[in-house]
């Protein structure tokens, strides 16, 4: 008997993470439907509304939240239980979140993966980095990573490290002024300041402009340098797949053999369909991936669906120093500092990650001149001044799984009648400790450039790298996926989605979840 | 006798044998597979035969053409699937007569027509690049099948009787060696004409308009005659050089299209010398003008004033109120548009950067001219470059853009930064989607072929069928 199905697959979420799933297999010859909630906006509209907006501040600002496809800062959208307000800047449009992003895009180092064998703490992943490398370098070939492959960056001043099969894609951007003083002044006391690979392209690249440094990067590019999953989206629609936008997965239908049978969507206008397909991808984001999981009620046999969310919750250092770094020339950021990203601390506090912003700081300036009543011409010279010297230092820490983080259907419903988020989020005593280590940080930082410091007292920081909500793992009872993201409990159900990864590390996850993605597209193909 | 005769294998046996035998001829030899590369590179044998750049030569690019594609073939010297097997005759006979060592006509997507006026110095060269500096590669290529009629290669014969030539252009008047080089340059190697030369009706280049401009897919690739107007008498030689070399000279204009690809592959590869001499030679073309012309395309830059600020960057609508107007990207008002696609680059007062990495608009040919075609396409597919000094891109909007949106944006561009009286049309953006208007005998086609015309005539509309960029030949009545 042969069954007839609307596709060989279906991919539910149109970002980095789906679209390029969805590329991968269409350039296999697969038929592939693409579903998206949010609209196709061109890139020239997002660009009008962030040059139109009053709001420049706000990275969701120049992006429609609309009733029937909400973005992440609508309170009533995402409602927050827990001591913390957990606030990731979530987008719904083809494309997704990578519209405004920094495009950091960092490997995994081996020993990340291997986090409880090592050092006791926290969950391993099921597979090792050596499976996923030629993953990496297909993910970081489809999003124009241009990187230093000579550094180690493990930050221990070694030799290059994590391997690498082959080179980064595109040579890295020029060292701006500012990553050379910084680098001068903080390599004698020890700390290895490092290059960040990101999906800015150096050169033209796969119909992209090179990196101009419109310092734009969030909310958006404005020329198209930086990476945005619209561009799979478009590789994927020209590689025949279909994308079907303003539609909204509300149901994965199971069936015979616990299979998936079917996905069920709800236009904006309010009308419903039904897709049937050998395969389901969900690539919907580490909120609404589990949401979808937990409302249809599917692939939560072990209950840790939603649950074990971590971000790299973080805080911040504003300070400024002794002499004109000039930070807002290139790219929004270049660099970090990686001394505590692996060893053997990691059993007693979170791993660390410093990275120096190279924003352009004049509107965070001139606001906190104006509250200290500075007007005239000493306005423009303080904000002169300041800004040549602004040295504002984000950090981030590893979390650690905590069943109790979790994501669950809120009682409120869209515009649709489909429940929205309700996220309880608190940060545990690894991150309080590793916070310390931050601070002593901080204080040689300032020692070194000789600097006023504005603040060192941020309070948690969201960082927007959602992982764990749908965990990976190889024991069924404590996972939802397994090392191909796999569901455990439908063989036919793949999960896109940074809210896989079990050991979060300090690094932006995108990369690791588009190698993963195209990893999928792998599996399902050889299965079909 | 264009070329010597000895046969492939005793060649290559000598070859080896002096290779092996002194060092001096050795080296000789390096010097003509290097003289080889010179010419292949001038006559950008890599661009239809160089289908992934780590595989040179191996063929396989399909030349689109509305009969089908036709595939380039492996040049390598693979015994099996390239031309490892030709003699030296057979190879200078598929260049200059295309004819292949089977005897097979070539379709003249091969310009063997410009070919015919290699020189047999290099033609040797060539042959012994081929033979000896490219890398044998087994690629196989698909085979061309083009439906009938234009499936009978034979029937090449009858046109070449017609247009195969010496390869060459009558000169001027009088060429010193530096010109003459340029000449043969121009014509035979770079087969410039194919493109730059406007066809007749029956699509042999129009020697009475040599050079004059002419529309290729889409784009028209400019009169480059010495004339002040319509030419390009006004740019100097070193601007002239420059322009072939890096495919930009500040307030004249950048190369797209199909030109860009020339730079990319050919012309940034040439020596200054040469590129200097081809200037020299095009300074001397004999020069034609559009009476409709009245100043350089250049020179233009626009005539209206730019709308105010508040106008090009108005507080919008509260998105929090209403998201739809964040949403919907259905304007056609050209400045929004122009704000929103443009100006990040081309600044919001159409001048580029200070460096001209981004060009301006103004005093900008493609802006300029009286045709806005080269700056809807532009803008439909965008812009990829390298020339010597960088590596360029322009992204295209043809997804971003409606036909609507394109012509709007395009008409504020023209009036504001160019050629002032161009209204562009969605209907004309939509044509040029589709590339560009077709050669009226292609339009005719299926009328005549209803009326039953000789399969000559079918021959000659094959013939118009394949003249695209690289498609093409240097077809000249023969004197």
């Amino acid at each position: 008997m042969t069954t007839q199905y609307d596709a060989d697959v279906v991919v539910i979420g149109s970002g980095a993470l789906g679209s390029n799933a969805a590329y991968e297999l269409a350039k296999q010859g697969r038929s592939v439907i693409l579903l998206e909630a949010g609209s196709r906006i061109p890139r020239w509209k997002i660009l009008e509304n962030f040059r139109t907006s009053s709001r420049k501040a706000n990275f969701n600002d120049p992006y429609p939240n609309e009733p029937w496809a909400h973005t992440s800062y609508d309170p009533e959208y995402l409602e927050n239980t827990g001591s913390f307000n957990f606030r990731p800047g979530m987008l719904k449009l083809v494309g997704g979140t990578t519209w405004h992003w920094a495009a950091a895009c960092w490997r995994y180092l081996p020993n990340d993966m291997k986090l409880n064998t090592l050092y006791g703490v926290g969950r391993d992943w099921p597979i090792e980095y050596d499976t996923l490398e030629p993953y990496y370098q297909q993910a970081e070939e489809a999003l124009g990573v241009a990187g230093n492959g000579e550094e180690d960056q493990s930050g221990q001043g070694g030799k290059a490290w994590p391997p690498r099969s082959q080179p980064y894609p595109l040579p890295p951007d020029a060292t701006t002024y500012m990553n050379q003083q910084l680098v001068k002044r903080l390599a004698p006391e020890g700390y290895h300041y490092i290059h960040e690979p990101n999906g800015r392209v150096t050169r033209p690249y796969d119909g992209r402009p090179a990196c101009c440094g419109n310092n734009n990067c969030m909310p958006v590019c404005p020329i198209g340098a930086m990476y945005s999953g619209d561009m799979h989206a478009t590789h994927a629609e020209n590689a025949g797949a279909k994308l079907v936008t303003e539609a909204t997965a509300y149901k994965l239908e199971k069936g015979a053999g616990n299979k998936i049978v079917a996905v069920h969507y709800r236009k904006a206008d309010g009308t419903d369909a039904r897709l049937t397909a050998r395969y389901f991808v969900v690539a919907a984001h580490g909120l609404e991936t589990p949401k979808l999981l937990l409302i249809s009620d599917v692939a939560n046999s072990s209950d840790q669906v939603g649950r074990n969310l971590m971000d790299h919750t973080g805080i911040g250092l504003l300070m400024i120093g002794d002499e004109p770094l000039w930070p807002g020339r290139g790219a929004v950021q270049q660099g970090g500092i990686f001394n505590w990203r692996d060893g053997d601390f990691r059993k007693q506090h979170s791993a660390v990650k410093h990275s120096m912003s190279n924003a352009v700081p004049n509107r965070t300036i001139t606001e906190r001149l104006l509250k200290q009543g500075v007007i005239g011409p000493e306005l423009d010279e303080r904000i002169r001044h300041d800004a040549a010297r602004w040295i504002d230092v984000g950090t981030v820490f590893e979390m650690l799984p905590n069943p109790s983080n979790r994501v669950t259907p809120s009682t409120k419903k869209d515009a649709l009648g489909i429940p929205m988020l309700r996220v309880n989020y608190d940060v545990d005593d690894y991150v309080k400790a590793g916070k310390e280590i931050a601070k002593k940080d901080y204080a040689r930082f300032a020692k070194i450039f000789n600097a006023e410091v504005i603040e060192d007292e941020s309070g948690w920081q969201n960082r927007d790298h959602i992982m764990g909500t749908v965990i990976m793992g190889s024991d069924p009872k404590t996972s939802v996926v397994n090392g191909d993201c796999r569901t455990h409990d439908h063989e036919n159900l793949f999960l896109a989605t940074t809210g896989v990864i079990p050991a979060s590390g300090v690094i932006n996850p995108t990369l690791t979840g588009v190698a993963l993605s195209i990893r999928i597209a792998d599996t399902i193909n050889k299965e079909i | 006798m264009r070329a010597n005769l000895t046969s492939h294998w005793l060649g290559r046996a000598a070859v080896a044998l002096a290779g092996a035998l002194s060092l001096g001829a050795h080296a000789q030899d390096s010097d003509l597979v290097a003289r080889g590369r010179v010419v292949a590179t001038a006559g950008d044998c890599a661009a239809c035969h160089t289908s992934s750049p780590s595989r040179p030569y191996a063929g396989g690019r399909a030349i689109g053409s509305p009969m089908g594609n036709i595939y380039a073939s492996n040049i390598t010297p693979s015994d099996g699937h390239g031309i490892g097997g030709y003699t030296e005759q057979q190879f200078a006979d598929a260049l200059r007569k295309g004819i292949n060592a089977k005897g097979q006509h070539l379709y003249p997507a091969m310009p063997y027509t410009a070919y015919a006026g290699i020189s047999d110095e290099d033609m040797h060269a060539l042959y012994a690049y081929f033979m000896q500096g490219v890398k044998a590669d087994d690629n196989a290529v698909p085979e061309t099948k083009l439906p009938f009629p234009y499936s009978m290669r034979w029937t090449m014969a009858g046109w070449n009787l017609l247009y195969l030539g010496d390869g060459i252009h009558p000169a001027a008047g009088s060429e010193d060696e530096r010109v003459k080089r340029g000449h043969y340059l121009v014509d035979t190697l770079g087969h410039c004409s194919s493109c730059h030369s406007p066809r007749t009706f029956l699509m042999a280049e129009d020697s009475h308009a040599y050079l004059a401009g002419a529309k290729i897919d889409g784009w028209i690739a400019p009169n480059i005659t010495s004339d002040s107007v319509s030419g390009i008498g006004a740019w100097s030689e070193d601007e002239l050089a420059t322009y072939l070399k890096t495919g930009h000279v500040k307030g004249k204009g950048q190369a797209g299209g199909g030109m860009a690809e020339a730079v990319e592959q050919s012309l940034s590869h040439l020596s200054d010398d040469d590129l200097h001499a081809m200037a020299a030679y095009l300074k001397t073309v004999k020069p034609i003008r559009d009476p409709n012309d009245t100043k350089a395309a250049f020179e233009y830059a626009g005539a209206a004033a730019l709308p105010p600020l508040g106008e090009r960057e108005p507080v919008r609508p509260d998105g929090a109120a209403d998201p739809e107007a964040l949403r919907l990207a259905t304007t056609t008002d050209g400045a929004t548009l122009y704000a929103g696609a443009c100006a990040s680059c081309h600044q919001p007062d159409g001048l580029g950067t200070q460096n001209q990495y981004f060009p301006s608009l103004s005093h900008n040919r493609a802006v300029g001219m009286s045709a806005p075609d080269n700056l809807v396409m532009a803008i439909l597919h965008g812009i990829d470059r390298k020339g010597a000094d960088a590596h360029v891109a322009m992204p295209a909007f043809g997804r971003d853009l409606t036909d609507a949106q394109v012509a709007a944006v395009a008409t504020y561009v023209e009036q504001h930064f160019g050629y002032p009286d161009v209204n562009v049309s969605a209907n004309i953006v939509a044509d040029m989607r589709s590339g560009g208007p077709k050669p009226l005998l292609l339009r005719l086609t299926p009328y005549l072929m209803l009326g039953g015309v000789v399969i000559a005539a079918l021959v000659l509309w094959l013939l118009a069928a394949m003249i695209r960029r690289r498609a093409a030949t240097t077809a000249r009545r023969r004197r």
